[in-house]
């Protein structure tokens, strides 16, 4: 899958691209802002759009809500997230197919993704896998 | 004007007017009685008069007579009486007539004026006795009605305002505090109540202080730990590159290592959100034996690695209203603590039952080494383990206990724990919210 991640923290977000591509066997994108997600997505086609909750110029939900808004609708968007009250859970699961709580253990975030995306395409419930 | 200074006031009124009225009319009384003798004397003068009026002349009568005339006091009418005598004794019946009739118009006239006296005298004393009376019974009164409007109004207010800090602290206040004694003791009620505010605020300040200290500070801690972990466990994974045994296991230690960090993380950030009451449950009808099930499913491997088994016994269709989340951490808890205390062959039993106050209670019982009883209240609280020789290696945040207490008490409930030294611990915790489901027990009979 070609993957676009948004994710600001540095070392973690090397340390998911590197799971991804050595685990996974995906090509990553990798951008460091809500806006670079954006603009990204909008010049370029992804199999699925993974953002973090909390980024600077734009968080993952003000980030997604534009990405579906330039009309990139169908591609899949998972949520990386440290906040997860019933209402930011509520917010996410309205814009993308899942989420998946932080902290998670980076190598196990190939199979997470898997679940969820199995989970979207049978239609069965899209909460996030933890 | 103080209390005191207006009862005393008061009463000394009450007493300078009652007791002066009480003296005049006692005085009134000795007048009347004075005024009563003289008239009984000049009842006595007229009725030896009229006798004297009917007597034959007889000697006798005329010695009884001097004798008589010894008994009358006044001198006009001891002289009255000695006319008629002396007329009785000249034997002139008409001028001993004459003399008893003045005789008898003197002694009326006297009579008269002092029964009219005495009449003054008398309406004086019961109007006298009657003031007394009044200002008694007024004085009674008005000191029951200063006491009443000052003492005991003051007092239902204190107590009422004291009630009121004891629910709800912003009414205690009292604005204007009385000029009276009480006043005294309502501005101490103030200053005590403004400390107890000033030290309580004080306190939720520092509570939440730390409450958010906590809360940011393992956020800030999570982060790096995400990243450390990931590398580590795609170090010893392999995927980027082939380590030397002796590396490799340098990264293991590390990785174990960064797992019980990230624990604790964990354990400190659910214990504040819990402590500052952000966690709130979400409660459900959830039956014991599948929920306590899936729970021991999922300590099985960790059972099996320690040789322990693990047994469960329980009351048929047990409904309990629970945040299974929540409840899940407590007796993954209990039993892994179990688990990881009991000796290799050992047994933990969880047993659910009923206690005598209704409430559901759940047991944990292993067959470890046991709880010194001065340990036994310290378990529960933060970062305090019990100071166990018997397994050195088995190593906790120490949190553990101090969460379960917390979400038991969340639910509701309490936690405890009873042991013997050698023999075995036995965690308890009680639900009190919970139900017999019939439907579920003829439905299990029926499978």
């Amino acid at each position: 899958m070609h993957i676009l991640l948004a994710e600001d923290d540095p070392a973690v977000s090397i340390v998911i691209q590197i799971c991804l591509e050595k685990i996974g066997g995906h090509t990553v994108q990798l951008v460091g802002d809500g806006a670079a997600a954006v603009s990204l997505a909008s010049r370029e086609a992804f199999d699925l759009i993974v953002l973090d909750g909390m980024m600077p110029i734009k968080s993952g939900l003000q980030a997604a809500s534009e990405i579906r808004a330039a009309g990139v609708v169908s591609t899949p968007i998972i949520f990386l997230s440290a906040k997860n009250d019933e209402r930011d859970i509520a917010a996410f699961l309205k814009l993308g197919v899942g989420f998946i709580p932080k902290p998670f253990e980076p190598t196990m975030i190939c199979a997470k993704i898997d679940t969820i995306l199995d989970e979207a395409q049978n239609g069965t419930s899209n909460r996030g896998a933890s | 004007m103080t209390i005191r200074s207006q009862l005393n006031l008061l009463t000394a009124v009450v007493i300078g007017g009652s007791g002066f009225a009480g003296w005049s009319a006692f005085e009134a009384r000795r007048e009347i009685e004075a005024y009563d003798r003289v008239m009984n004397e000049s009842m006595e003068t007229r009725s030896v008069l009229l006798l004297m009026e009917d007597l034959p002349y007889h000697d006798d009568t005329f010695r009884r007579l001097n004798l008589e005339k010894e008994r009358l006091k006044e001198p006009d009418r001891k002289q009255a009486f000695n006319s008629a005598v002396k007329m009785y004794a000249a034997k002139n019946p008409l001028e001993l007539r004459r003399a008893i009739r003045k005789g008898l118009r003197v002694e009326a006239d006297h009579f008269n004026k002092n029964r009219g006296r005495r009449d003054v005298i008398e309406a004086r004393f019961e109007k006298l006795m009657m003031v007394s009376l009044c200002i008694l019974a007024a004085g009674l009164l008005l000191v029951m009605l200063t006491v009443h409007a000052m003492i005991f109004k003051s007092l239902n207010r204190l107590s009422r305002r004291m009630l009121d800090f004891l629910v709800d602290r912003y009414s205690f206040q009292f604005s204007q505090p009385d000029q009276s004694e009480l006043g005294d003791l309502q501005r101490t009620f103030n200053s005590l109540a403004q400390r107890v505010i000033n030290t309580t605020d004080e306190l939720k300040r520092l509570d939440s202080a730390k409450s958010e200290f906590l809360s940011i500070a393992s956020h800030e801690l999570r982060t790096p730990m995400t990243s450390i972990k990931g590398s580590l466990s795609l170090l010893a994974s392999g995927v980027v590159g082939q380590l030397d045994v002796g590396s490799l296991r340098l990264i293991k230690i590390a990785e174990g290592e960064t797992d019980r960090l990230i624990r604790l993380i964990n354990d400190l950030l659910d214990l504040a959100k819990i402590e500052s009451g952000g966690l709130p449950l979400h409660l459900n009808w959830v039956q014991w034996d599948d929920f306590c099930g899936k729970t021991l499913d999922g300590l099985a491997s960790l059972a099996h690695k320690a040789e322990v088994r693990l047994e469960l016994v329980s009351l048929p269709a047990v409904e309990v209203n629970i945040d299974r989340d929540r409840l899940q951490q407590v007796l993954t808890n209990l039993v892994s603590n179990a688990i990881k205390f009991s000796p290799k062959g050992g047994a933990v039993r969880v047993t659910l039952s009923r206690a005598k106050t209704g409430e559901l209670v759940v047991s944990v019982s292993d067959t470890g080494p046991g709880i010194k009883a001065e340990d036994r209240e310290m378990i529960f609280e933060k970062f305090r383990q019990g100071t166990s020789a018997a397994n050195p290696l088995v190593k906790g945040t120490g949190l553990g206990l101090a969460i379960a207490k917390a979400l038991v008490a969340e639910h509701g409930g309490s936690i405890g724990v009873e042991s013997t030294v050698g023999v075995g611990s036995n965690f308890w915790f009680s639900l009190p919210k919970w139900r017999e489901n019939e439907a579920v027990e003829s439905k299990s009979e029926a499978a």
